[in-house]
């Protein structure tokens, strides 16, 4: 028994201060798993979002200048391609365009086969960025057998061109366009070419590869890429148009030289495809976030001052002003930063106007008959041909002094009209988030005049005088507003908006009390997407 | 920060007190989950699922007891876990005859590290059952209850563990002098 106990002895002495610490991986994974991490969470998603902001910016800027420079080369090469014409040729190159345009949306997968090993064939670097662009050109197949043959060789003609300014640009777009998005997205595209897929797939494919992080990041450079395509493809088209339409009229063309055009011809419709079908699967996708919405409005805006003023002239201080209702229109674009807040920015026409009353205006001999005492009207500067009209008020006059002339004059009005630019840029607080929402909205406004107009209303006859001398044209508003919503679906809401814009520096010399605002109740209808 | 107060903060889920409870315990719960473990990696997920259990249950400790000893019981109930479902495998084995386990511990040099090795080494419910009446203080009828076997097969369970440490003991001293010579 005494050894029996030795061995459970043994072992409990050695045992009873045995402590080792465990590797500090355990405590990481434990901490992971604990539910209190959601802060150190929030602040790595706020880094992508910022991440994602700039990568957005980034891509803007690459794939307008792009744009931009590919439409000007365009332009060069539209003649260089029509001088040199064939008249055989050319009516081969007719019936492929029809053959194309008739059958567009077929895809035969062996034709492409065919092409891109004729393409990848030639080690040139431009044609490899070419491949890229077939890939997303299957339409191009369905051309009739001997047809294909000399697409083999329009394929390499457009590669070798390295002339071909068109060419060149747009593949440096489509580079861009790939390089940024993913590296490992454009080998797989290229891989992709050989398969019996059409544009869609493709597309998709290359956001399933896509790593679940840069997700939302390609998302919006796609969105990017299609905005940009659309107006480089658009302007393109309207320029294949007038090639065919020439093709047609005029005589004709060396055979690769109208098949180059060929190709980039094609190569643009099938950008429309891929944008269209592109379109679509970013809907799909945005579907779970619905973090930008776009809103179209419209508001009734009123314009008046705080203060008793004029920003016509002093005289003008105590005579009656009043103001007609016009119209604001714009549309509003609106990021959602978290649930509760949104930043929006938009751009939006106001009109504005104010009459001031009891003024009375001599033109011509009249004023000379007055000679010119005064030179009352400060801040107006008229029209040549209206030099002698002359304004007055009649608050400044005692009816028992005044000339005569007064007695059978009418006072009329001067209207002062305005219209600017708006660019509000706003942040939106969320109070209440129901189906019936409330928002409080503040942020600034941007103002570039863009009308000016004073108006003399006299004996109802309307005339136009001049313009004002000090709006400045660039000024600024603080806005206040309060936001109610009303959620038709889960992307569609209804606005309406009373908003106040206090305006600064908007007038340069202004008389009295003069504190111009005005007040506007935008509605209008929000998309999420 | 007093353990009530440490505790407190636990169950309010503040990141740090979790933290600095972890740091207290971890080295004495993590020596507890090696003895009940076939190996190193074992004890470190039994001991991640221990802490996850105390920082998830530690509202409902009452102040009954010592907070060392419930999350003692946390730690080992863990490891048990792994082994309930494997009920019955050792049941073959009835040892009809105690046999006398003694082993000569003349010089006391072996290393605590050895000593781990060969408890792991155990087949594992030997190892359950010599943990818990040797080491940690449970009766044969606890040990019965808590994994789920009758009082004889955790008494002859016990017997055999002693059986296979005392012959690894005697193996390595044997092994050991055979080197020396």
């Amino acid at each position: 028994m005494s050894n029996k106990k030795n061995i459970d002895r043994l072992f409990q002495e050695k045992f009873k201060d045995f402590e080792l610490a465990p590797n500090h991986a355990v405590w990481s994974r434990i901490s992971e798993s604990l539910p209190n991490k959601k802060k150190k969470r929030r602040v790595v998603a706020l880094w992508w979002q910022i991440g994602g902001v700039a990568a957005v910016l980034a891509l803007l800027l690459t794939v307008g200048n792009s744009v931009f420079n590919s439409d000007e080369n365009n332009n060069q090469n539209l003649p260089v391609v029509n001088t040199e014409k064939n008249d055989s040729e050319n009516k081969q190159g007719k019936n492929t365009l029809n053959t194309i345009k008739g059958s567009k949306q077929e895809v035969l997968k062996n034709v492409n086969e065919d092409k891109l090993e004729s393409v990848a064939s030639d080690s040139n670097k431009e044609e490899s960025i070419l491949k890229d662009k077939e890939s997303n050109t299957p339409q191009k197949n369905t051309n009739s057998n001997p047809l294909t043959s000399a697409k083999k060789s329009k394929v390499n003609a457009v590669a070798n061109n390295s002339n071909d300014k068109e060419n060149v640009s747009t593949s440096q777009k489509f580079n861009n366009l790939k390089t940024i998005t993913n590296k490992d997205n454009n080998t797989k595209v290229a891989d992709n070419t050989k398969n019996p897929s059409t544009d869609s797939k493709q597309f998709k494919e290359t956001k399933l590869t896509t790593k679940s992080e840069l997700k939302s990041e390609i998302k919006k450079t796609i969105e990017d890429n299609k905005t940009a395509t659309v107006d480089n493809s658009t302007s393109k088209n309207t320029e294949s148009k007038v090639f065919k339409t020439e093709s047609k009229e005029v005589i004709s063309t060396d055979v690769n030289d109208l098949d180059s055009v060929l190709t980039q011809d094609l190569t643009k419709e099938s950008i429309q495809d891929a944008i269209a079908e592109n379109t679509e699967a970013i809907d799909e996708k945005e579907d779970k976030q619905n973090r930008w919405s776009i809103a179209p409005n419209v508001a009734p805006v009123y314009y008046s001052s705080l203060g008793v003023g004029s920003s016509l002239d002093q005289q003008f201080n105590n005579n009656p002003k009043s103001s007609s209702v016009n119209m604001s229109y714009g549309i509003t674009g609106a990021y959602a930063i978290s649930k509760k807040l949104k930043i929006r920015a938009g751009i939006n026409r106001v009109n504005l106007n104010q009459t001031t009353s009891d003024v009375f205006a001599f033109t011509g001999p009249e004023t000379a008959s007055r000679g010119s005492v005064e030179q009352p009207s400060g801040n107006i500067k008229f029209n040549t041909g209206v030099q002698n009209v002359l304004l007055m008020s009649s608050t400044m006059l005692d009816v028992s002094t005044a000339p005569e002339v007064f007695n059978t004059k009418i006072a009329g009005d001067v209207d002062q009209r305005f219209a600017f630019i708006e660019v509000p840029l706003e942040l939106e607080y969320r109070l209440l988030d129901k189906k019936l929402g409330i928002n409080v909205i503040g942020g600034f406004s941007t103002f570039f005049l863009n009308q000016n107009e004073i108006y003399a209303d006299i004996e109802g006859t309307s005339t136009l005088i001049g313009e004002a001398n000090n709006i400045n044209s660039t000024s600024y508003s603080a806005n206040f507003g309060l936001g109610l919503d009303y959620s038709l679906s889960k992307q569609w809401n209804i606005n309406l908006e009373p908003q106040f814009k206090y305006q600064l520096n908007t007038f340069n010399n202004t008389s009295g009390n003069f504190r111009p605002f005005f007040i506007g109740v935008y509605t209008g209808l929000s998309f999420k997407f | 920060m007093s353990l009530d107060r440490l505790i407190e903060n636990c169950i309010k889920q503040d990141a740090q007190a979790q933290s600095q409870l972890y740091k207290q315990y971890a080295s004495k719960l993590f020596s507890l989950c090696l003895k009940y473990s076939k190996n190193y990696a074992e004890a470190e997920d039994n001991l991640h699922d221990a802490f996850i259990t105390v920082f998830s249950k530690i509202e409902q400790y009452k102040n009954k007891g010592s907070f060392e000893g419930w999350l003692k019981r946390i730690a080992i109930n863990t490891s048990l876990q792994r082994y309930r479902e494997d009920v019955g495998v050792y049941d073959i084995i009835n040892e009809g005859n105690i046999e006398d386990v003694s082993v000569d511990l003349s010089d006391n040099d072996l290393s605590i590290d050895f000593l781990l090795q060969i408890i792991q080494e155990l087949p594992d419910r030997y190892r359950l059952v010599f943990n818990l009446y040797v080491l940690d203080g449970y009766s044969h009828v606890e040990v019965s209850e808590l994994i789920n076997i009758s009082t004889g097969t955790s008494k002859s369970n016990l017997a055999r563990a002693r059986m296979i440490l005392k012959q690894k003991i005697e193996d390595y001293k044997a092994n050991s002098n055979s080197q020396d010579i």
